[in-house]
């Protein structure tokens, strides 16, 4: 039979059919290639980075297995322990993420208070955070709340408003007490605000009161044990209130409340022990360790021009973030702001509708526009129209503020329209309003989108090179900016200069291992950001 | 239909007077919701044809027809969340409790408040349990006795046993049905005087939706309720009145449901209601 023939064949295959699968291979090993080229091309290029910064081939053997021994070996130990029992997982993950951000938010805050003046910081932190405080607690107790929102920001702008205004007398008047006081202030209040927030709502107002009480004495104490020592207290406070006291409260809250997991918290103390005993163990035996370039030293010394071993980049490190600290509070409201409009209140018709239309395309367009050319924008602004100083920090911060606005808002916007409209619905049909819908409902569910976005543009920024250099900071600079119209500097500019240093130890040492400063704070941005979003995703969406 | 006076619910604030005229005389109190040619457009193409309705207070009264004949449409005027398609366009006349509800005084978020609504898709805020319910009190600024308002508003919905332990849970944890329940919860919290439902239960399994129909025909005893439906035991099983929408956007029948699923006036409803299309 004819037909039954045919069935045959078609099931045989022909060669047609081998072919087309020979050509679906081919496509699939190109695939593989080419992601293996890009993949293994940058993995080459971070060894060479890393290879030069920390000079792995002048260490002894002896060191290795030393460091092999105390510090691999435990922490891998416990390490696939802890996966295996998932609440103990979950515990060494909160333990790593407590110890690792309240210790970086901490040092963070006291290096760029520092540098800015503990006292200005102090002043304006006093003056933004009071008045608010003062509206929350009233509005608190009375039951009409219509005006309690617009309240908090109006009251922080002019409190803000207020310190600038008269900053001339009230700076003196701050200026009697000690610098660590003024820490307690920056510091130790808003953590224990924290802390009694939690505790009231958790347990009761009166533990609260106690917790408070607890941080404050063992603050004191602290400061007062510095003092008898002869140490400056202002660090030792800002680490006691700022990391040891949410890493006790939250490790042991673990401790207490979480049996099955409890065990987990001591994942960092196993590998910071492991750190201690390695290095006890290297310093009394006295064995040959790698010459890197990345020491303590490269971080706290300042710029040095002529030993590379002298050389620090403290001043860039704190420039660095404070311009983009600077710069996300310039940026940050303004793209939201930007992004809620053109995705919440534009309408699609009329001419609104094309205005918008016309706004976004412009603002895809200008995400992609070269960085030196926001630095030419920078230049004629900051510099040449409202005659700023040369490379000061409000000069570089705006200028990557522009660099990045395109992109927050893009990023702002996709997470906006992420939310799905059913909620939308939902929460006008229950008769809210517009803003009452975006408050209660779209702005809350696209935040951890919005702050991810964020996020990753604040780490594209602080690695920007060329809209810098345009706008004139200087590439060596020996101290930290100390205020918004200082000088400023930046880790990127450093590296362009040492790259051109005569020394071949600045050119392939001291370059390789501010590259890797400068990688490591992208990649704590970038983790923050995953951690933060999964974070929410699991909370919400469970 | 024999009393005629006014209700006292009406709202003084809005101008009723000028749409006052001659269809007064056939509104009594039991009329809620009264439509007089209303007419839908999406830009150029028209969705609903001059419907005349009148919706009794306190029945539940379905609306069915095949799809895409503007059954969401029509509900969708009545809370006024057309508003919200940009192309949307209302012509005529839509009164609720004898108000004009497009009138130029009649604020769209106040009247929500007044007419509740329940999605096809349960849509509850990605908040615990108790936010969810509790979230039309707090918008609206009435914080007093949250706790045992949120609790009523469950157990009217015939959820409270289900949840009572676990309200600060993720509304999102719950099963479907137990979701859409809470959205009815949602809505009753506030107190509305009509829910609109567009199709219920049409997302959930037979035996959440046996429990969505119980608590729709127990709500009528307190509210008026609208409920569109592609399903037409359900119609039939649970309403006082039925309007058939047919396709293009008419109104092809109202009347009560006994007579519309036993004795129809036109053939194509009862083509539509035997199957023969649809
Ligand atoms: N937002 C909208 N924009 C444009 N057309 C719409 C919109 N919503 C509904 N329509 C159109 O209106 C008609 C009626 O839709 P709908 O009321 O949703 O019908 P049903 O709920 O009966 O299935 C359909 O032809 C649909 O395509
Ligand atoms: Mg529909």
């Amino acid at each position: 039979m004819a037909s039954g023939g045919a069935s045959v064949d078609r099931l045989h295959g022909s060669t047609d059919v081998r072919l087309e699968r020979l050509k679906g291979r081919l496509f699939e090993i190109a695939l593989v290639a080419a992601t293996l080229v890009g993949i293994v091309s940058l993995v080459v290029l971070f060894g060479y980075i890393a290879f030069d910064t920390f000079q792995p081939l002048t260490a002894s053997i002896q060191w290795y297995l030393i460091y092999i021994g105390t510090l691999v070996t435990p922490t891998a130990a416990f390490t696939l322990y802890a996966r295996r029992h998932p609440p103990i997982r979950e515990a060494n993950a909160k333990a790593f993420a407590v110890i690792g951000g309240a210790l970086l938010v901490s040092l963070v805050t006291y290096i760029v208070a520092d540098a800015l003046d503990p006292y200005d910081v102090l002043l304006y932190v006093l003056f933004g955070a009071i008045p608010p405080a003062v509206i929350g607690a009233y509005a608190r107790r009375s039951p009409d709340r219509t005006y309690t929102g617009p309240a908090v920001v109006v009251s922080t702008l002019v409190g803000i408003a207020l310190a600038a205004g008269l900053y001339g007398v009230l700076r003196p008047i701050v200026g009697i007490i000690a610098q660590w006081v003024a820490y307690v202030g920056i510091v130790t209040l808003p953590v224990g605000a924290i802390v009694a927030q939690s505790v009231s709502r958790r347990w009761s107002l009166r533990r609260a009161a106690l917790a408070v009480a607890l941080v404050l004495v063992g603050t004191l104490a602290v400061a007062v044990g510095a003092l008898v020592a002869g140490i400056e207290p202002s660090l030792p406070v800002v680490l006691f209130s700022g990391a040891v006291v949410p890493i006790g409260y939250v490790v042991g809250d673990t401790v207490a409340n979480e049996p099955e997991g409890r065990i987990g918290v001591l994942g960092p103390f196993v590998l910071i022990g492991s750190v201690a005993l390695g290095a006890f163990i290297e310093r009394s035996v006295g064995v040959q360790g790698p010459e890197s370039y990345l020491t303590p030293s490269l971080l706290l010394n300042s710029w040095h021009g002529r030993n590379a071993f002298e050389a620090g980049i403290y001043p860039q490190l704190v420039g660095s973030i404070v311009i983009v600290g600077f710069m996300s509070l310039l940026a940050f409201p303004v793209a939201i702001g930007a992004a809620v409009y053109l995705e919440e209140y534009v309408s699609d018709s009329g001419w609104r509708g094309r205005l918008a239309t016309l706004l976004e395309v412009n603002i895809s367009n200008l995400a992609g526009v070269p960085s030196v050319v926001y630095g030419l924008l920078g230049l004629a602004l900051f510099r040449n129209t409202l005659g700023f100083g040369t490379g000061v920090v409000i000069a570089a911060a705006g200028t990557l503020g522009f660099l990045i606005l395109p992109i927050v808002i893009v990023s702002a916007q996709e997470a906006l329209r992420s939310v799905p409209d059913s909620l939308r619905q939902a929460a006008y049909g229950m008769g809210a309003s517009r803003w009452q819908t975006l408050r209660t409902v779209v702005i809350p569910e696209a935040f951890p989108g919005i702050l991810t976005g964020t996020i990753l543009a604040l780490a594209r920024a602080i690695g920007e090179t060329a809209p810098l250099v345009i706008i004139a900071v200087a590439t060596t600079t020996y101290t930290s900016p100390d205020g918004l119209f200082s000088t400023a500097a930046a880790l990127p500019l450093q590296i362009f200069a040492a790259r051109s240093h005569p020394d071949p130890a600045f050119r392939h040492g001291i370059v390789p291992a501010t590259a890797v400063v400068l990688l490591i704070l992208m990649l704590m941005m970038n983790t923050t950001a995953i951690l933060l979003r999964n974070r929410y995703d699991r909370d919400t969406h469970e | 239909m024999s009393e005629h006076e006014r209700t006292q619910t009406q709202p003084s604030t809005v101008d009723a007077e000028s749409t006052v005229g001659e269809d007064e005389q056939s509104t009594g109190a039991r009329t809620v919701i009264e439509a007089r040619d209303v007419s839908v457009y999406y830009g150029q193409e028209q969705a609903l044809q001059d419907v005349d309705l009148e919706i009794p207070r306190r029945q539940v009264t379905a609306i069915i027809g095949p799809s895409g004949c503007g059954k969401s449409t029509f509900l969708r005027c009545i809370n006024r969340m057309n508003d919200l398609v940009d192309a949307a366009r209302v012509d005529g006349r839509l009164r609720f409790d004898g108000t004009d509800v497009y009138g130029p005084e009649v604020d769209p978020v106040a009247l929500r408040r007044r007419v509740g609504m329940v999605f096809q898709h349960p849509n509850p805020f990605p908040k615990s349990i108790y936010d969810n319910v509790a979230y039309g009190l707090r918008i609206h600024g009435r914080t007093d006795e949250l706790d045992e308002r949120v609790e009523r508003a469950l157990q009217r919905a015939a959820l409270f046993e289900e949840v009572s332990d676990q309200l600060e849970k993720s509304a999102l944890a719950l099963s479907g049905g137990q979701q859409q329940r809470l959205c009815i919860a949602r809505c009753l919290a506030v107190d509305p005087e009509i829910i609109l439902m567009d199709e219920p239960a049409s997302a959930l399994d037979p035996v959440a939706t046996s429990k969505i129909e119980d608590l729709i025909e127990s709500l009528a005893e307190e509210y008026t309720v609208i409920i569109v439906t592609h399903n037409m035991q359900q119609a039939a099983r649970i309403s006082d009145q039925t309007a058939v929408f047919l396709t293009g956007g008419e109104l092809a029948e109202y009347d009560d449901t006994d007579t519309i699923f036993e004795d129809p006036d036109s053939q194509r409803v009862e083509d539509y209601i035997t199957g023969k299309f649809g």
